[in-house]
């Protein structure tokens, strides 16, 4: 087989050994210290890779020296080769195992508020005394785990970890509309964003799985952005859930569900006042407008609050009659894709001087064009249009180009 | 252009040579059962019968939120009623409801029957576009594809609505309010439409401006007799511009005539109040 | 019944060409798609690669959907074939496909290619993908993608001559310089990715199929052999291609190919052919070395094969 070897393929492979080098060994305990010590990191990776994975995630940051971007694309990479094997059941968020709960829309809520592990009331302050060698006091919980049992243990002895949604008692109490019967019956009718093409309008299940693997960063600047005001809401965050979910699969033979593992999950909640859609034609004219409250969810895989509340804002803005241009669907679900805007930032890194040759050519003869004197306006009378419009081969009226090139460059 | 014509308000109405065919002809233009909601709510326009005859100047009057406006946005296609239907009497037309037209056929009929000039320039013109890429515009959607006749369409528009050549490759942002409106003239006629829609054309600019504006729309439509029709809340624009005028409350039509007759002798009590409130 | 493992992994490393059979299956009905409606975008899934995004993982699926054991494939990028990403992403499908890859445009059935079409023509027996950045010509005049869906449905491309009025009125000519709008068999707007404008005519009537892909923005489009593709140009303002009149390639002394420039220390500049594997086989003649040239698409003299065609 011949295979044509270049220059190219040589640089490529120097490149990728001064890189390993720089990042330097890496074993199997490092990968597994990794997602020990950085819980918050490794879920951060899985959301954005939209794949649980806890130690794939770790080795993709391992492998990436710690970039972000490289690590999320190796495991979307990853993903997209592995085969579906089956579709878990829908997660009723009644029944997750809630860890941390909080409702900024009511004092207390049916459960209770739940402050679970927080850095929020915290001061933020490095604690130096580690680099001299000074232990981290043991947290008070793990003297009640026994070695490597998971943390979630903490919570699988209580009792009250499954608590109702704020958004039930709303629905309730006629404050929300009532939840639409779910179009799809079946999980695998529901559409998929890994394997169909997103079109706009998005049905609503692209949208949330767009959001739940959208770049954290900037599902923040948007979201953030319509806090700031570029939103007309002035949302509250109805819940933020932080919790075990069960993954349920329906069992190929015996035909009952059973729980196949368990995964971090986080789910938000905000909602605000919008105007009601008018309910009639004729009926309702001259009535006053209704007010009613509206959703915005967001919800995904690992521990990831910040993300989770901007996402439900945005999720809110681009249902608004007339979102500010930047919070549109269309706008907000394109440029999070983290694999998709890191990726086209780092590809104008390529060679382009083919386009630029092109450019050259097109900023050379319009700069000949403005010197040519008495082109004058051209008014349509005939008298300038051959003569008069650069481009045509035989009318170059600057010196050649290769003899100009040097100072123009 | 007659003498008797130029000086507005004393002179006689001039009346087209075609207005005998009111009786004995088929309209150009005729609108029946329109009604456009908005919002499930509001009910801007409800039941308009509308008929206007080749050459002629049909006038609406009404004060702010009577439903003008949208009449006229509804003629040009670029808004659905939610009922009506919408005729003209012309050869490949004849018998279509335009109402019901697909899309890019309705934008064939904007693009080639009807032109607009809106109150507010920024509705009618891009404004990162120059003057002249506007009116080219109208000819592109009509299949023009050489570059020359483009300058030469958009210069002989712009002549005809007497801007200012020399500025024709301005950007309209950086034009007064009157040469705006000279712009978007030029834009709805340079295909010769067969109905002229004008919505409150020179209403916001100086009385000046606004006088010389008039005159040049009213030239324009004796030389062309292009069929008219022309919402303004001025009766003094009406006066000036309209064979026939409808006033227009709340949707509906509370009352219509000939300019002269309704002006002179209103009959209905809200037509009354608009003509006091004027004089 | 079979056991989770034995459904997880039959086999530890990765389907043949990369990509799971459904995904090339999805793929291949997408081309076919767009071969039926020349110049239509339409929409796929876009699997992500082990390559970054942006960096030609678009066309690379195109390639791996279409690749097989029997195939010879040619990688450039600029037109070079030994160019960083060109060598990364043929290594890869080398790799994923075992098949034979070469420099030689007229060995190659499947080129995938990067901003450049080659400089002799392409035959029947050739397939060209072409990597696409932005698939979208309207993007410039209407940035919203529903709407600009609206606008090609209605053949409604006034706004992109009026772009090309408006560069006439400023600069006195069209100012396009790369990807440069045609019209594909009379009916829809296409961008034929970020070629020079040398290469737009190449596209017309051609011989081989060509296959646009963009993997970010997951959209594939297609000129199918013998179709008509026409940049935009007024009737009496004709399409440019690059005034590279005077420009001599330093390595073979040849005129009239797309050329490169390189700037030289303390001023000046040198030229050469962009397209490599051309350059590396009009050496080897010049060394008496047996190797088949075909024919150009430009002459010796700058002539374009299809009289008339550049005015």
């Amino acid at each position: 087989m011949y295979v044509a070897a270049r220059g190219g393929e040589g640089a490529i492979q120097n490149a990728e050994r001064l890189y390993r080098e720089l990042i330097g060994h890496f074993d199997a305990e490092t990968v597994r210290t990794i997602e020990r010590a950085m819980p918050y990191l490794i879920d951060r990776v899985m959301g954005e890779g939209s794949l649980y994975a806890p130690e794939l995630a770790a080795l993709a940051l391992a492998q990436s020296g710690g970039d972000l971007y490289e690590a999320v694309l190796m495991l979307r990479a990853f993903r997209s080769t592995q085969p579906r094997l089956a579709y878990a059941r829908v997660v009723d968020a009644e029944r997750m195992l809630v860890v941390r709960r909080i409702s900024a829309a009511f004092k207390d809520i049916p459960g209770g508020q739940v402050l679970g592990p927080t850095l929020d009331y915290s001061h933020r302050v490095l604690d130096l005394a580690v680099l001299e060698g000074e232990p981290t006091t043991q947290p008070r919980g793990h003297e009640e785990l026994e070695k490597d049992e998971p943390f979630e243990s903490l919570y699988l002895r209580g009792e009250k970890n499954h608590l109702p949604l704020v958004a039930d008692w709303q629905r309730d109490a006629g404050l929300l509309p009532m939840l639409p019967v779910h179009p799809c019956q079946e999980a695998t009718e529901i559409p998929d964003v890994t394997r169909e093409p997103l079109l706009f309008p998005a049905p609503r299940a692209m949208r949330l799985q767009s959001l739940s693997r959208a770049d954290t960063g900037g599902v923040l600047a948007l979201g953030y952005a319509n806090m700031r005001g570029y939103g007309a809401v002035h949302p509250t965050v109805n819940e933020v859930r932080l919790g075990y979910a069960d993954v349920e699969i329906v069992h190929p033979i015996t035909g009952e569900p059973f729980s196949i593992g368990r995964v971090r999950v986080t789910h938000a909640e905000v909602v605000t006042a919008v105007e009601a859609a008018p309910a009639g034609n004729d009926a309702s004219a001259g009535e006053p407008a209704k007010l009613q409250l509206a959703l915005g969810f967001c919800a995904t895989v690992g521990w990831n609050e910040v993300k989770t509340i901007a996402g439900a804002m945005l999720d809110m803005a681009m249902d608004l009659p007339d979102p500010h241009p930047s919070h549109t669907e269309e706008y907000v679900l394109y440029h999070t894709d983290p694999v998709e805007s890191s990726g086209f930032c780092i590809h104008y890194k390529l060679p382009h001087y083919v386009t630029f040759g092109s450019e050259l050519d097109v900023v050379r003869s319009v700069g000949a064009a403005k010197k040519v004197s008495g082109l004058g306006d051209y008014y349509g009378d005939g008298s300038g249009l051959a003569a008069g419009m650069p481009g045509v081969y035989s009318e170059r009226a600057t010196p050649p180009v290769s003899e100009a090139a040097g100072e123009q460059v | 252009m007659t003498d008797t014509c130029d000086n507005g308000r004393d002179a006689p109405r001039c009346v087209p040579a075609s207005i005998p065919l009111l009786v004995t002809q088929k309209p150009l233009v005729q609108v029946r059962g329109l009604v456009k909601r908005y919002g499930g709510r509001v009910v801007a326009v409800d039941r308009l019968d509308l008929e206007v005859y080749a050459g002629e100047v049909l006038g609406i009057v009404g004060e702010s939120g009577s439903g003008k406006s949208t009449v006229l946005r509804v003629l040009n296609l670029e808004e659905r009623p939610d009922s009506g239907e919408y005729y003209f009497n012309t050869p490949e037309l004849a018998g279509l409801n335009l109402f019901a037209l697909d899309r890019p056929a309705q934008r064939r009929v904007r693009t080639f029957e009807i032109g607009i000039v809106y109150q507010n320039p920024h509705l009618g013109l891009r404004m990162r576009n120059t003057s002249s890429g506007n009116i080219a515009e109208r000819l592109i959607t009509a299949g023009e594809r050489n570059y020359r006749a483009l300058r030469l369409a958009a210069r002989d528009a712009l002549a005809a609505s007497e801007f200012p050549l020399e500025r024709m490759d301005d950007l309209p942002i950086r034009l007064s309010g009157g040469m705006q409106q000279r712009v978007q003239l030029a834009k709805a006629i340079a295909l010769k439409p067969k109905l002229l829609l004008l919505d409150e054309p020179t209403t916001g600019l100086d009385v000046s401006v606004q006088a010389r504006v008039l005159d040049t729309l009213k030239r324009l439509q004796r030389e062309t007799g292009v069929t008219t029709i022309i919402v303004s809340h001025d009766l003094g624009v009406i006066r000036m511009l309209a064979d026939r005028v409808m006033v227009m409350r709340r949707g509906r039509v509370v009352e219509r005539g000939l300019t002269d007759q309704v002006l002179e002798d209103p009959q209905d009590p809200y037509t009354q109040q608009l003509v006091h409130a004027k004089l | 019944m079979p056991t989770i493992a034995e459904l997880a992994s039959p086999n530890p490393g990765y389907s043949y060409a990369f990509l799971d059979e459904f995904a090339k299956r999805e793929l291949r009905r997408r081309i076919l798609k767009a071969i039926a409606i020349p110049g239509y975008q339409v929409p796929y899934a876009s699997r992500e690669l082990p390559i970054a995004r942006g960096w030609g993982t678009g066309g690379l699926q195109v390639t791996l959907s279409l690749v097989g054991p029997d195939d010879v494939v040619k990688v450039i990028d600029q037109g070079a074939d030994d160019s960083v990403n060109a060598a990364n992403l043929r290594r890869f499908v080398a790799r994923m496909a075992g098949v034979a890859t070469t420099t030689d445009a007229l060995n190659a059935t499947l080129i995938q290619s990067r901003h450049r079409i080659p400089e002799e023509r392409l035959q029947e027996y050739q397939t060209l993908v072409l990597q696409v950045p932005d698939p979208e010509p309207l993007r410039s005049v209407e940035h919203d993608i529903s709407k600009a869906r609206l606008l090609h449905a209605e053949a409604d491309y006034g706004l992109l001559w009026l772009r090309l009025y408006e560069q006439l009125v400023r600069y006195r000519r069209v100012t396009l310089g790369a990807s440069y709008p045609c019209v594909v068999n009379g009916r829809y707007v296409m961008s034929p990715s970020p070629i020079p404008r040398w290469d737009v005519p190449k596209l017309h009537r051609a011989a081989h199929l060509t296959l646009l892909s963009a993997g970010r923005e997951k959209r594939v489009y297609a000129v199918p052999p013998y179709t008509d593709v026409r940049p935009l140009e007024f009737a009496d303002v004709p399409f440019r291609v690059e005034d590279q009149r005077g420009w001599t390639c330093r390595h073979t002394g040849l005129q009239h190919k797309f050329m490169s420039e390189l700037p030289q220390p303390g001023g000046g500049t040198l030229y050469e052919i962009s397209d490599t594997g051309f350059v590396e086989k009009v050496i080897a003649r010049s060394r008496a070395a047996e190797v088949s040239i075909g024919a150009t698409y430009y002459d010796d003299a700058g002539r374009f094969y299809i009289d008339g065609y550049l005015r």
